[in-house]
């Protein structure tokens, strides 16, 4: 999320969500925490984003998203609309909203893959260790994000801020991961990802 | 991540020249892998096998199965605290605070307890990785990355801690990669000692690396104790020889068996224990190990497990436990990782017969739930400490819970 997507302001994101209101009965049947509804306001219903640029949340291993709030809150990720929306986040609402939208059901994707980057794409996840770490399905795992299916854009901006050291890793893996990535590798990869459907169930 | 200087009295053998040259000549090959990866054969590059994170949020008890703890008759386990994410080292303070270091956050805990109620404050914030605690004669001593420091009178300003004063500084100049987070432990001499791991899986270590290091705390002078240690983040001194022992992770990649993370005593300053040439005492790495002998180096005293991961490490010196406990010593296992069938994740207690000789048997058990899973296990033993009162404190850094082993008479 560093940066490529544009600062709408807090305000504008609280108005949003309270102009969400009329989903809210759906969502707190759905067992949804209230402080979820200030981030399905981007992040899409259930955390199923629509914007190339915002990540989908839904399905994600819950302890990916719990790690991602913690680096927001604790300055090591720093982005303009997430950054004040975690820094007030407890430890127990990570929890609860990570556990929330690790149980949503991630929808389709709407990204196809270029015909000429399938097999490309997967040659550069395996060259490059993707799969290693986010599991031969790309489906992730613990505190490693699915990338099957993830928003494109999002992706791309991802890898360009691992390779040119500006986006934090909790680790280091994603920062030699990405070391040698050419500009053409990156939106490869990210068009073959964002193109795969991850399992609904 | 090759090592920038040499250890200066290891002279550059044929194997390492050509370990040098095969990196350069991979200058353009694809990214280079994550430091954990380091040291894999060709045949394992398609392994799964991957190290775990802790949850840097914490877990609620309640939500783990806290009831699958095992420990001996006559021996009870409960929560004792948590909401302490990433708990590692543990020290107790004069009027009872116990203080917590973290590795992979920022944080230095203290748990108090006020009236019925137990809490968790987080006294530091912002450090490099401060693994290692010690408290002495009402100073708490931290060990941070690259640092120890010391703040005096803490225990009597948990809301409004001192200001950091420097013990050493510099002790991580090149920012290594690998093992660069410090254990911290008190010395029988008032030296405070601490571990410079491996800059990595198998590397030829650089100065001072691959060391138990030590600095006298009204000089700021370092020396070097031992070496040949890859990473040690647990030790404690015998309570009748005085002797230093400790534990050590053993290199991965070498298989699901070998070798052994191991336990060491420390007869003398100065001592080798093989690392990156010998391991476990018996056996010659497959590259570093080229054209040396084991006969060079110390054993182990004793064979832990193959990848258990030891950690933490003390000496029972409490008088709640049956008196065949005195001196025996308990040692967290907050692994395997590197192993298809996993193993580990218990609090092992090493007791010796008449003749000295070690046996070791697990003693808190019930965080591995499935060797087959990943993850295998819910919780991770990362450090012990005996209490005042003589019951011991388990850290468990993947869900920042510590746990409370105690002993009621039958």
């Amino acid at each position: 999320m560093s940066g490529s997507s544009g600062y709408k302001g807090a305000a504008a994101m609280f108005a949003a969500a309270l102009s969400f209101y009329p989903a809210c009965s759906a969502l707190a049947a759905d067992g949804a925490p209230r402080k979820a509804q200030a981030c399905v306001t981007c992040h899409g219903p259930g955390g199923n984003s629509t914007d190339p640029a915002m990540p989908s949340l839904a399905g994600q291993p819950a302890q990916s998203i719990s790690l991602q709030l913690f680096m927001f809150r604790e300055g090591n990720r720093k982005d303009p609309q997430m950054s004040p929306m975690a820094s007030g986040l407890s430890n127990a609402d990570m929890n609860e909203l990570a556990a929330y939208f690790s149980r949503q059901k991630p929808a389709a994707p709407s990204h196809r893959t270029a015909p000429e980057n399938t097999a490309a794409g997967r040659r550069l996840a395996e060259q490059h260790h993707c799969v290693q770490c986010h599991g031969p399905a790309l489906l992730g795992l613990q505190h490693i994000p699915r990338l099957a299916g993830q928003q494109f854009v999002y992706l791309r901006t991802q890898l360009r801020g691992f390779r040119a050291r500006t986006r934090a890793d909790f680790d280091g893996n994603m920062t030699a991961a990405a070391e040698l990535l050419s500009e053409k590798d990156i939106e490869i990869l990210a068009d073959y990802l964002s193109g795969l459907t991850p399992p609904r169930d | 991540m090759l090592p920038v200087s040499f250890r200066p009295l290891v002279s550059l053998s044929s194997a390492l020249v050509c370990v040098l040259i095969a990196h350069a000549a991979q200058a353009q090959a694809p990214a280079p892998p994550p430091s954990w990866q380091q040291g894999r054969s060709a045949e394992q590059e398609k392994s799964t096998l991957h190290p775990f994170a802790i949850e840097v949020t914490g877990k609620s008890a309640k939500l783990l199965p806290v009831d699958k703890l095992k420990v001996p008759a006559g021996f009870k386990v409960d929560v004792w605290a948590e909401g302490a994410p990433g708990a590692r080292s543990m020290a107790q303070g004069d009027k009872g605070t116990v203080f917590v270091g973290t590795r992979q956050l920022k944080d230095v805990y203290a748990v108090v307890d006020r009236g019925d109620k137990r809490e968790v404050k987080t006294i530091l914030k912002g450090l490099d990785s401060p693994n290692g605690i010690v408290f002495s004669k009402g100073t708490l001593y931290v060990a941070e990355r690259h640092r120890i420091t010391r703040y005096d009178g803490i225990e009597g300003s948990l809301d409004n801690p001192p200001q950091a004063k420097v013990v050493v500084d510099g002790l991580d100049p090149q920012k290594q990669p690998g093992h660069f987070w410090k254990y911290l432990a008190l010395g029988p001499d008032g030296k405070l000692y601490y571990n410079v791991g491996a800059p990595g899986n198998i590397v030829m270590p650089a100065y001072f690396q691959a060391t138990i290091s030590r600095v006298d705390p009204k000089t700021g002078v370092v020396e070097e104790y031992v070496q040949g240690v890859r990473n040690s983040v647990g030790f404690d001194w015998h309570p009748k020889t005085k002797e230093l022992w400790f534990t050590n992770h053993a290199r991965d990649w070498l298989g699901d068996d070998s070798p052994n993370d191991t336990l060491h005593r420390v007869a003398k300053k100065g001592t080798h224990f093989g690392y990156p040439f010998c391991h476990q005492g018996d056996t010659l790495d497959p590259e570093f190990g080229k054209n040396r002998s084991c006969a060079e180096f110390t054993p182990p005293t004793l064979k832990l497990g193959a990848h258990i991961a030891p950690i933490g490490m003390r000496f029972y010196t409490g008088k709640m436990f049956p008196a065949e406990y005195q001196n025996n010593i308990f040692i967290a296992f907050r692994g395997s990782w590197n192993r298809t069938i996993k193993q580990g994740y218990n609090v092992t207690r090493v007791s010796f017969d008449e003749k000295g000789k070690p046996k070791m048997e697990p003693f808190l058990t019930g965080f591995l739930q499935d060797e087959k899973a990943d993850p295998p296990m819910w919780g991770r033993p990362a450090d012990v400490m005996v209490m005042r009162d003589g019951s011991l404190l388990v850290s468990d850094d993947h869900n920042g819970i510590i746990y409370r082993v105690s002993y009621a008479k039958k």
